[in-house]
């Protein structure tokens, strides 16, 4: 059963992505990346000695700063910042550097839904920009559960604001392996299946979040590899670098 | 403090000594002359009122929103502009999240100063009910990269999103006490009355013999010893002038910098007119293509 979307897409088709790496001048590594009208741009400056107060220094650590669109950052910018650090540091490879800061801040250049999926998005860009070292991409989508008990893929703000619950999921990008084995496996699972951080707003049954997972790993694995082919594209003709 | 120092830009004896040899035979680090202006493009977002500007290496982008409130009890007949400058720590490593340093308000003082004082944006069409019910309407121009000569930047950027901004219609109730706003869909929002463009004219004074370049990088920037930004409109009249300490300059110096700023304000405020334009023509076709029930295919 066909369900109507506002903008004329299926329930399981996200929209159209648009990243760019490289955009700022004096950022160490930058990226902007949009899906649909929703975009954001990130940047990333380190590693910096030093680490903060209370953070261990035996480790790398990573410090994000959100910057809304309009008005002071406040309570869910907050939120965004945590969740955001939470997420990179886990794709980060924190022991190469210990005892200094990384520091990526997000810019919200517009808000049509599904703009923390975005932001992640964008800082993983931004580090593979930068160089900063990681054990792998953290790929983010969102997924919502509509009236009639149906999933749609990268809601839009409208969408984002009429569904009853939403969840933000980000999961590692698929793994092409060159060893006889395949993809490395954790406990039986495949690696890429694992869950790093998802967000739930609204109440959704047990059975619902299960199929979300299922379409989400689905939508990651497929924009996985559309970040690999743009990775690898502007890899090649990358000039060095200045201060 | 440390941190912060120690992020900023450190140039060696020898780059400041080239930059300022050079400029003695005319000749600038990038190739410019010492009157030229870096490349300057306008894009505007998907929403009205939303900018970016690039000049040069620098970065700026300008986001404007409206909002009814109650008007200040000296002047109920007139709306309020507010301007705010986030110096974003992805423009610089030396500038700090939190709290504005005294180049972000100083920035923001005279972008301000160019738009309020010289009456830019009429305030008094904001209003909706005398003393009661008028419109605030807020810029914030966010530092997103610093290769120099921010005001000049900011000052377009905060222009271009004045000018393709569109507040929502609004009408009296029935007992002529409430306000109906009503929604862009209803009813076609309305572009702010805009009476002039003030423009922002950087110079940069650098070493001793009254050496004057227009719009510096920030190479410049941390060698020179002193600045002056003139706002002007191309109706020939100053806005605003703000020189700020740093070395003594010359009258004739600072006449013949305005003379150039009035050349330079008429090239600038033509290309904010064109790119408005031309975003004002395809707002208006986007415009057409939504009532026109598309097929359903959404463009890759």
């Amino acid at each position: 059963m066909a369900v109507d979307r506002a903008d004329g897409r299926t329930p399981n088709q996200r929209r159209p992505v648009a990243c760019t790496r490289g955009i700022l001048h004096r950022a160490h590594g930058s990226a902007s990346w949009a899906q649909g009208d929703t975009k954001v741009i990130a940047a990333v400056y380190g590693p910096k000695a030093g680490t903060r107060k209370n953070e261990n220094p035996e480790k790398a650590c990573i410090e994000v700063i959100w910057k809304p669109k309009t008005g002071q950052s406040g309570k869910p910018e907050r939120e965004y910042e945590m969740v955001l650090k939470k997420t990179l540091q886990s794709i980060c490879l924190l022991n190469v550097h210990p005892n200094t800061t990384t520091s990526i801040v997000i810019q919200v250049v517009n808000d049509d839904g599904a703009l923390l999926p975005c932001a992640i998005n964008a800082a993983c860009a931004a580090l593979v920009d930068a160089g900063i070292p990681l054990k792998h991409l953290a790929v983010a989508i969102c997924c919502c559960m509509a009236e009639g008990g149906h999933i749609l893929l990268d809601p839009s703000k409208i969408e984002e604001q009429k569904v009853k619950a939403f969840v933000y999921l980000v999961f590692p990008n698929s793994m092409v392996s060159v060893l006889p084995q395949g993809s490395l496996r954790l406990g039986g699972e495949l690696m890429e299946h694992g869950i790093i951080t998802s967000v739930t707003h609204g109440m959704m049954a047990v059975d619902d979040y299960f199929s979300c997972l299922k379409l989400g790993r689905a939508a990651a694995a497929e924009l996985s590899d559309l970040l690999r082919s743009s990775l690898k594209l502007k890899a090649g003709n990358d000039p060095s670098k200045a201060g | 403090m440390e941190q912060r120092l120690a992020n900023s830009l450190i140039m060696t004896v020898n780059e400041k000594k080239f930059i300022e040899t050079a400029l003695l035979s005319d000749l600038r680090v990038d190739g410019r002359r010492p009157f030229d202006y870096r490349k300057l493009s306008i894009s505007f977002g998907r929403e009205d009122g939303s900018s970016e500007v690039q000049l040069g290496n620098t970065r700026v982008m300008g986001f404007v929103t409206g909002q009814l409130v109650q008007p200040y009890r000296d002047r109920p007949n007139e709306g309020t502009l507010a301007i705010y400058t986030e110096f974003s720590p992805m423009a610089d490593p030396s500038f700090e999240a939190g709290r504005p340093g005294e180049s972000a308000i100083e920035l923001g003082r005279i972008v301000d100063r160019g738009l309020r004082e010289s009456r830019a944006v009429d305030t008094e069409s904001l209003c909706v009910i005398s003393g009661k019910s008028v419109w605030a309407i807020r810029i914030d121009l966010h530092i997103i990269d610093n290769g120099g000569n921010l005001v000049d930047a900011s000052n377009v950027a905060a222009l271009a999103a004045l000018s393709t901004f569109r507040r929502p219609e609004c009408t009296l109730g029935e007992n002529g006490q409430e306000v109906i706003v009503h929604p862009p869909e209803a009813r076609e929002p309305l572009p702010l009355i805009i009476h002039h463009l003030p423009v922002a004219v950087t110079f940069a004074f650098i070493g001793k013999e009254n050496v004057v370049v227009i719009d510096p990088t920030h190479h410049e920037e941390a060698v020179m010893g002193g600045s002056m930004t003139a706002t002007l409109n191309t109706n020939g009249d100053v806005c605003a002038i703000q020189k700020a300490g740093g070395e003594g300059v010359l009258q004739s110096v600072i006449m013949q910098c305005l003379r150039i700023a009035s050349v330079k304000a008429g090239d600038i405020t033509s290309k904010i007119k064109s790119a408005v334009e031309s975003y004002n023509t395809e707002r208006s076709l986007r415009k057409i293509k939504r009532h026109n029930p598309s097929p359903a295919g959404y463009k890759h």
